[in-house]
């Protein structure tokens, strides 16, 4: 059984190879779905992560970085800079802002770094220099390539005029681009003078993450203090929530669309073979067999295209983060797994619908010249 | 005297109800036995078909019974007969069926994947039954590159790997040439010979009468005594099998007498040398 089942998909190599690409493209949109998401999402913690603290520390109350607002007295600084266990602690200030130039807006975080600061920077340079002073400011690459910015060129930030003098890599995203400016600019931007967002602890070698931050909330008022894993997980969370609907709604389409395809395909490679069908019941084939049979035949469909997806997956995402650098795109083993999972749903599904064909074979067919 | 393979006893089918009731089969009874060879004519729509579907459980009866080998298939629920057809019954069908993926070797081998030993054990049968029809050479050829001799050999050896007790063979030579369907009409003569199989064959090819024991007339769904008016009977000088000399097909002139013959082979060694067969 297996063998003929096999040869005779072998045997319609055109029509096996035109249901597995059909089959690919549905997993194709799923894949690249879920790259998607997890590459804008690992965006949202980008700058968290790369900036590699031990505490984080904010207005009570605030618990994350994407999309809060925290203000923190800025004699808190010295105060928590001064606590045993603590080496350093560096203000930033943050806000939403937007980048303007002529023909292009952008939605971007903006982190404020006081004058000659050595933390909370960019992690990494295409050009320039890595701490803008009054009336400068850092970008992402990507966005002064797309709006035509240079070293030396002009943004606008609410109504303010900033020269480029550096420009950033991997601090763009569709969601979370982040911008590096003077803190004296954010703050009257911000109307927050006398304040800083947030306070980045590096502790003293030895020193536990969390039981600083427990210290850091007893010594000082009105302060949250969060061990940076924890701080990092709170906004990752965030970004999931904001869309894992979405990639949910768009993963059901990218299998539903799979499954209509295999569906289609295994009940026409079963109608196309039934008067075989009906021999096999004359000869003796077992209904169960046969939908055994059935049923590997989608699964081979299916795992075919699956594998030509994450083929085509795997040659078209290097092109697309060329074609179109403001989407980042993350693959992951999980993505992987996630698609063969729903892969084999999906045939599961689909075998169904030609296995009742089966059922329905006559195998008095085969008497019939 | 041994009991009959097959006994068939007032076994009926039934189409329709009411205004548009047809009986396709009425009252049909019969025995064959290990060996014999039955040939089951009738004019179209007669049930023949109907009747060999019966015999090969593809189709219940509406009333009737059938035993074969003493099971009473008739009683049998659907479940258990897959099996009964895999091992117990042999099909030859007319459009030859064959898989068209499979080699001739798969396809010979298909039904022993249902037989107790599986395929590992058939081997060997398939290896002596594709010597024995001459399709030694073509065990690794497709069905499309067959002729359709070729083809059908290959369903009989089909029928014949799992070596069932029953052959049925649905117009065996319908979509055959004249020497081709000797051949498969031999085959199927040795089954019942050597074999021991009991061979059904559903015709309407005069010229398989003669390797027949006994020939069934099938008409209105009721099996009745062999009209055989309409034939003027001869033998082919050749080979001797009995043709009719009315509407055969294979003519050739010699000395100014005509001879008939059953096939374009026996025809073509007659005429290479007429004397030799000159009565």
């Amino acid at each position: 059984m297996l063998r003929w089942i096999l040869k005779t998909l072998w045997l319609q190599k055109p029509s096996l190879l035109a249901s597995a690409a059909g089959v690919a493209g549905a997993f194709v949109l799923v894949v690249i779905l879920h790259a998607v998401f997890v590459g804008e999402s690992r965006q949202v913690v980008a700058y968290v992560r790369h900036t590699a603290a031990d505490v984080w520390v904010m207005q009570r109350g605030v618990g994350n970085m994407h999309m809060a607002n925290s203000f923190v007295w800025d004699s808190k600084v010295k105060r928590i800079a001064e606590l045993p266990g603590v080496r350093a602690a560096t203000p930033i200030l943050y806000s939403g802002i937007v980048v303007r130039t002529p023909g292009r807006r952008w939605l971007a975080f903006a982190v404020g770094l006081q004058r000659g600061a050595t933390r909370g920077g960019p992690w990494a340079m295409a050009a320039g220099r890595t701490t803008p002073g009054p009336g400068e400011i850092v970008v992402p690459r990507v966005f002064a390539d797309m709006a035509g910015v240079a070293l030396g060129g002009r943004v606008s930030v609410t109504g303010r005029i900033l020269e480029v003098v550096g420009l950033s890599e991997g601090s763009f995203s569709m969601g979370n681009s982040v911008v590096f400016m003077a803190a004296s600019d954010l703050a009257e931007l911000m109307s927050a003078q006398g304040t800083v967002s947030y306070i980045i602890v590096d502790a003293q070698p030895g020193q536990d993450g969390a039981g600083l931050a427990a210290r850091i909330e007893q010594a000082v008022d009105k302060v949250s203090a969060l061990p940076a894993e924890r701080f990092i997980r709170n906004d990752y969370q965030l970004a999931m929530q904001m869309g894992t609907e979405i990639i949910a709604f768009m993963t059901l389409i990218g299998a539903g669309l799979a499954a209509v395809i295999i569906a289609f395909t295994a009940y026409s490679q079963v109608a196309r073979r039934r008067r075989e069908l009906a021999i096999a019941k004359a000869l003796g084939v077992r209904n169960r067999a046969i939908y055994a049979a059935v049923g590997l035949q989608t699964l081979v469909i299916t795992g075919l295209g699956l594998a030509l997806a994450l083929l085509a997956a795997w040659g078209l995402f290097p092109l697309l983060s060329a074609l179109v650098p403001q989407i980042t795109l993350v693959v992951t083993a999980e993505a992987m797994w996630r698609a063969a999972a729903v892969a084999l749903v999906v045939a599961s599904i689909s075998a169904w619908i030609p296995a009742r064909y089966v059922a329905r074979v006559d195998p008095l067919t085969a008497f019939k010249g | 005297m041994d009991t009959p393979l097959l006994q068939v006893n007032k076994l009926s089918k039934t189409f329709g109800s009411g205004h548009t009731e047809v009986r396709a089969v009425d009252d049909v009874s019969l025995d064959v036995r290990r060996g014999e060879l039955i040939l089951m004519m009738g004019p179209s729509g007669s049930g023949k078909t109907t009747l060999v579907s019966m015999l090969g459980t593809l189709l219940r009866p509406s009333g009737g019974r059938i035993v074969l080998d003493g099971t009473v298939v008739t009683r049998l629920g659907e479940a258990a007969l897959p099996t009964l057809r895999a091992r117990k019954i042999g099909f030859v069908f007319q459009a030859f069926n064959l898989m068209e993926a499979l080699t001739v070797e798969e396809n010979v081998l298909f039904p022993a994947q249902l037989a107790p030993g599986g395929i590992a054990q058939a081997k060997p049968r398939a290896d002596e039954l594709l010597a024995r029809l001459g399709l030694d050479g073509r065990r690794r050829a497709l069905p499309p590159t067959l002729s359709g001799g070729e083809k059908q050999r290959v369903a009989i050896a089909r029928a014949l790997i799992n070596a069932p007790p029953l052959i049925l063979a649905d117009e065996p030579t319908g979509n055959l040439d004249s020497q081709s369907g000797q051949e498969v009409v031999m085959i199927l003569h040795d089954a019942a010979r050597e074999a021991g199989c009991a061979v059904v064959i559903v015709t309407h090819d005069p010229r398989v009468e003669e390797v027949a024991d006994r020939i069934l007339w099938l008409e209105d769904g009721r099996l009745r005594d062999r009209r055989d008016e309409g034939h003027a009977w001869t033998r082919c000088p050749v080979c001797g099998m009995r043709v009719d000399e009315w509407t055969a097909q294979h003519v050739a002139e010699h000395a100014g007498e005509r001879a008939v013959f059953c096939s374009q082979r026996c025809r073509e060694r007659f005429v290479e040398n007429p004397v030799a067969y000159a009565a």
